[in-house]
């Protein structure tokens, strides 16, 4: 057999999170809602209804752009795409076309053996969502809620060449969606939907062979599973003599399964032209400077700042950069820290990231701020308290809402460093302990270690330790 | 003089001053509906009797109860002694291609006959806020595609008021009717090509093409959508000034409609004319059709009468004070129709893509038994002719594979014609025009059956108007006089962005030093016999 | 000059893409007419276009207005909307389905 490489390019489908849809003032998301209860006029396509476009979905588009390294465009205009289908109400979606929001661009993704892929973009548009249709006995029953609902509809380049590499991107995709905060990115709700073009060529080869069209591939596992199932359905057939055609498959995510939607032979002509409706969209070179001033600082430059200003491992800097809130989480409390960051990153990557999963919380949700985490960490260090109560302190935080340092105080958790009390413990077990004390005294020093642990037994663990041992010597060596 | 006789403007003059109750401004208007108006249009309309043939048929639907109850309010108003409205008491129609909720809003197509509009339109609305009575929803060509009326699912469709024999012009040829047969002072229309002024001209009324965005389109089911606007047609200047006064300004759902301050057109409407520079252009003296064999333009000379009386109205005005300046060149209005041939159609094929029988209208009654058979039969049992006419043509011209781009071809043309209007009024060029004075129409009304289902010619009756649709100026037709038949002649005064109150101020003064002309006295035919005062 | 010409079989497409269907008789006018109008239409190749002429969308400039805040207004009567469908099925607008029923 030959050697083959796959080819993919992704076309994604993001909804950005706006407020209200893109052309209408009906909320956006409508994930809660009852059929066809939050439409209007406008987006339910009545004649003589006219689209009035969205600001909020012009600033996150043109923010999204931005983060892609796309150029964007001071003047994009929308066009008419024009087919017929009932979860269509206008017969035409207003998008994009020649002159979209965005132009290039790219998206660098770290892979696993720590190099970097760059995938080009091609582009990235805005447009209107269309409704949901579903069939129940043989009928097509349509629901227009998402009609209307914004999105940007984002091509790479054919610069993806496995399934996994696919996988990575949207994976990726989805981090930076969620970091610059233009959508939910949540899969299963449909915010983040995906296409794939997959061919297949001989390694080394420049060509771009007949290509076929997967739909629907919904989710991480569909997108590694689905490609890797066409590329081999295609090398197989051309392995035998077949050839390639271009088709459209529908990936069935339940049966793991592709099947033939349609030819291509019979696609549509969109007739697009400019809507009438709309008035191109400007933007100033200000309110670009704007938009480029408003973007964050992205994950991978901030997973490098991380290595080199905290002297973290890349690993603890991967982890710590997955989601923007916890990297901020992260460098707030490294702030108001005075010990090393490492200590943080520990503290973060193990107690701090389990309550999260238990809560189901992101960082930016927690009580316990990162104020909180470097003063816990903090009187750990100074002796006020040992680490088993800084753990446990996590949670009373996160519960109470109070200051760690109120809680020791209130619930004595503070460790015994005073001389007089704790000397007052020592000689409890001294007097206890007769015969180890004359064992010691006669030069069984290693008896030190069970003289602490008895102190400890006493005061419940909350002498502290140092101090206790200072003190043991002391008076055994009277 | 009759109630029904009495403008816009003094009816609430007279309804504020609680001389005239808005109540009997509108039995009166039905009470002249009743007496000319005769069957309202229907679908599946047929033949009718002699005497049906001599009625109006304005009327596809006419709203007692509403103008009733409206009335009521502003009687109500007026009592409590607030401001009543603008239009107070004022008995306006609304051409059928409006939404208007609680009527049914057909677009005088099948497609449409059941359909009730959960919301109004802008213009609508902003005429019921200044007092205005909704009378009815008038006839028009379906979907507003065509100049003559005929081509409405709802038939009897409209005659002239003038001549019962002949077509009172389109697409507006409800509402030019209902105003020249006094069944209302005021009417809604739209113009994509001429479809306000053509009518209004044809019917001896005055009708007033806004500037594009002026007045909002939203509730106007859409044509073609850079060129529709809505408009008055009213039966004297100061009536259309007073109409617009209400409608026009910016509308938060209609993202073209201008932001610009809306002038006070009726406080300038009595000024003279003096010094007014008035063009005329040897272009629009002639029609020119394309031999469709061979493709070349050949040119035809407009009707002898509608050129006299433009040049004689055009002497008027210069005895007004007005300076006539000839020879305003404007070569490309030859190519207005053939541009919006293009333009038109590709706009109204996509904004007919949404009648599919799936979410409102008209549905295939046939047993069918898949999507794409529910959408083909409901299309072709809903649409007429010319609207499968317009959908195909539109297909055509945007279709993939053309050597050339027909759309953006006809825009850059557009953008040519557009040339022609601002170098015309450019303050330093060489004409400096205030307003260019046409002819509306190249001939007078036609007779019916004439010129329906010649597409081509039907197209070629707006060539006078469709220039100032390609470069969104405004234009105003008023009367001018009668031709041999009895049927009145227009003319056309058509003036630069947003001057609305220059071309009004114009019309205003035409009428004033036209007002003890011979042909003034003449009355429509459907109004003989009653006198007027 | 030679003439543009529509096809039978370019038409036949294009009812296609109408979504419509039609009488013999009404073929016969709609193509007929069709060739007509395209004559008009041709006639726009004899038009020398300057150089650098940009496509006119509106003919003048329009001062529209500008994109809307993201303020959420709910329409008050969604349920008339469903009720305008020719048929409907717990609130949802029903057709039959593109490959028809079994």
């Amino acid at each position: 057999m030959k050697d083959y490489e796959v080819v993919i390019g992704l076309e994604t489908h993001i909804q950005l999170n706006t407020r209200t849809k893109i052309f209408c003032s009906c909320k956006a998301d409508s994930w809660e809602d009852e059929a066809n209860t939050n439409i209007c006029p406008v987006c339910s396509g009545l004649p003589g209804t006219l689209p009035v476009l969205n600001a909020e979905a012009v600033q996150k588009g043109a923010l999204l752009a931005a983060a892609m390294h796309a150029e964007v465009n001071p003047l994009s205009r929308f066009d008419r795409k024009n087919y017929f289908y009932p979860d269509l109400p206008k017969g035409y979606q207003i998008t994009q076309f020649d002159e979209p929001i965005g132009k290039g661009g790219y998206l660098d993704l770290k892979m696993a053996d720590g190099t970097k892929k760059r995938v080009r973009i091609h582009k990235l548009h805005l447009e209107e969502d269309a409704g949901k249709t579903k069939i129940e006995h043989g009928t097509r029953l349509v629901d227009f809620n998402r009609c209307g609902v914004p999105l940007i509809e984002m091509v790479t380049e054919p610069d993806l060449r496995s399934g996994e590499e696919a996988a990575q991107y949207l994976i990726q995709l989805r981090q930076l969606l969620r970091w610059i905060g233009v959508s939910e990115a949540d899969m299963e709700r449909g915010h983040l939907r995906c296409d794939a073009n997959v061919s297949i060529r001989e390694r080394g080869s420049q060509v771009l062979n007949t290509k076929t069209e997967i739909k629907n591939v919904n989710s991480i596992d569909s997108v590694r599973q689905a490609i890797g199932e066409e590329a081999k359905r295609q090398i197989e057939l051309v392995e035998s003599g077949g050839k390639v055609e271009s088709y459209t498959l529908d990936w069935d995510a339940d049966r793991n399964k592709l099947s033939l939607m349609r030819s291509k032979e019979t696609e549509a002509d969109y007739r697009y032209f400019r809507d009438p409706d709309l008035l191109p969209v400007k933007l100033s070179r200000e309110e670009i400077a704007g938009i480029m001033a408003a973007l964050p600082e992205l994950p991978l430059e901030r997973q490098a700042r991380f290595v080199t200003e905290y002297g973290l491992s890349e690993y603890d800097a991967d982890i710590l950069t997955n989601e923007r809130s916890l990297s901020d989480y992260y460098e707030a409390a490294v702030g108001a820290y005075t010990g090393e960051p490492k200590a943080v990153a520990n503290w973060m990557m193990n107690d701090l990231s389990r309550m999260l999963n238990d809560l189901g919380k992101t960082a930016d949700q927690l009580v316990l701020g990162p104020k909180a985490l470097a003063e816990i960490i903090q009187m750990i260090d100074d002796g006020k308290i040992n680490a088993a109560t800084g753990k446990s302190l996590l949670k009373k935080v996160e519960e109470s809402g109070s200051r760690p340092a109120e809680i020791v105080e209130k619930e004595g958790l503070g460790l015994i460093a005073d001389s007089d009390a704790l000397r007052a413990q020592i000689e409890a077990v001294l007097a206890d302990a007769p015969d180890e004390v004359a064992n010691f005294k006669a030069g069984k020093e290693s008896l030190l270690g069970w003289f602490v642990g008895q102190v400890m037994r006493r005061t419940g663990g909350k002498a502290d330790p140092k101090r206790t041992r200072e003190l043991l010597l002391e008076m055994l060596r009277k | 003089m009759s109630l029904t006789s009495l403008s816009a403007f003094e009816v609430a003059r007279k309804v504020k001053a609680g001389e005239l109750k808005a109540v009997d401004v509108a039995e009166a208007a039905l009470a002249q509906i009743r007496a000319v108006d005769g069957l309202p249009g229907s679908l599946d309309g047929g033949a009718v009797s002699a005497d049906e043939e001599k009625k109006v048929h304005a009327f596809i639907q006419v709203t007692e109860k509403m103008a009733l109850e409206q009335a009521e309010k502003v009687d109500q108003a007026v009592a409590r002694g607030e401001d009543a409205g603008l239009l107070a008491g004022v008995p306006i129609s609304i051409k059928d291609i409006f939404c208007v909720e609680g009527t049914t809003t057909t677009a005088a197509s099948r497609m449409l006959s059941n359909f009730r509009p959960p919301y109004t339109a802008t213009p609508v609305r902003r005429l019921i806020d200044q007092g205005a009575l909704i009378l009815g929803k008038v006839n028009l060509d379906e979907f507003t595609f065509g100049s003559s009326n005929e081509s409405s699912a709802y038939q009897p469709a409209t005659n002239n008021p003038w001549n019962t024999d002949h077509v009172p012009g389109g697409s507006s040829g409800g509402s030019a009717a209902s105003v020249a047969a006094e069944e209302v002072a005021l009417s809604l229309g739209t113009d994509t090509g001429g479809s306000i002024r053509q009518p209004a001209a044809f019917c001896g009324v005055v009708g007033l093409k806004p500037t594009y965005g002026r007045v909002s389109r939203l509730g106007l089911i859409a044509f073609s959508s850079s060129l529709d606007c809505p408009g008055p047609l009213s039966r004297n200047t100061r009536d259309a000034a007073l109409m617009l006064q209400a409608m026009a300004g910016v509308d938060p759902k209609d993202s073209t409609s201008s932001t610009r301050a809306v002038d006070d057109y009726l406080s300038t409407l009595g000024q003279d004319v003096k010094g007014l520079r008035i063009g005329l252009s040897p272009d629009y003296d002639a029609v020119y059709y394309p031999n469709f064999e061979t493709g070349e333009l050949h040119k035809e000379a407009i009707q002898k009468e509608v050129h006299e009386t433009l040049y004689r109205s055009a002497e008027l005005l210069a005895k007004a004070g007005a300076e006539i300046v000839e020879n305003v060149p404007m070569p490309n209005t030859a190519y207005g129709i053939p541009a919006y041939f293009v333009i038109s159609r590709v706009e109204a094929a996509s904004n007919l893509h949404r009648f599919d029988g799936v979410k409102y209208g008209y549905r295939t009654e046939s047993a069918v038994s898949n999507l794409s058979e529910l959408y083909r039969l409901t299309r072709a049992e809903g649409f007429g002719p010319q609207v499968k006419l317009r959908i195909l043509m539109g297909m055509y011209l945007s279709a993939a594979g053309h050597d050339a781009d027909y759309y953006t071809h006809a825009q850059k043309v557009r953008a040519l014609i557009r040339q022609d209007f601002v170098r015309a009024f450019e303050p330093d060029g060489d004409h400096r025009l205030d307003a260019l004075l046409t002819p509306t129409t190249a001939t007078t009304s036609f007779k019916r059956k004439a010129v329906f289902g010649n597409s081509l010619l039907m197209q070629y009756s707006d060539q006078m108007t469709v220039s100032s649709n390609h470069a969104g100026v405004p234009a105003l037709t008023i009367p001018a006089g009668l031709d041999e038949a009895g049927l009145p002649i227009g003319i056309q005064l058509i003036g630069n962005d947003f001057r609305e109150d220059l071309i009004l101020r114009i019309g205003h003064a035409f009428e004033q030093v036209s007002r003890d002309e011979a042909w003034r006295k003449v009355r429509p035919q459907v109004l003989a016999g009653e006198v007027k005062a | 000059m030679s003439l543009q010409h529509i096809t039978p079989e370019l038409f036949e497409k294009l009812v296609g893409l109408a979504a419509l269907e039609l009488t013999e008789e009404e073929r016969a006018y709609l193509f007929e007419e069709m060739n007509h109008q395209l004559a008009s239409v041709e006639s726009l190749r004899q038009i020398q276009i300057p150089e650098g002429t940009t496509p006119s969308l509106y003919g003048l400039h329009p001062e529209g207005i500008s994109p809307r805040a993201d303020e959420w207004k709910a329409f008050t009567k969604p349920k008339q909307i469903v009720a305008l469908a020719p048929e409907s099925e717990d609130g949802m607008i029903a057709v039959p389905d593109v490959k028809g029923a079994k």
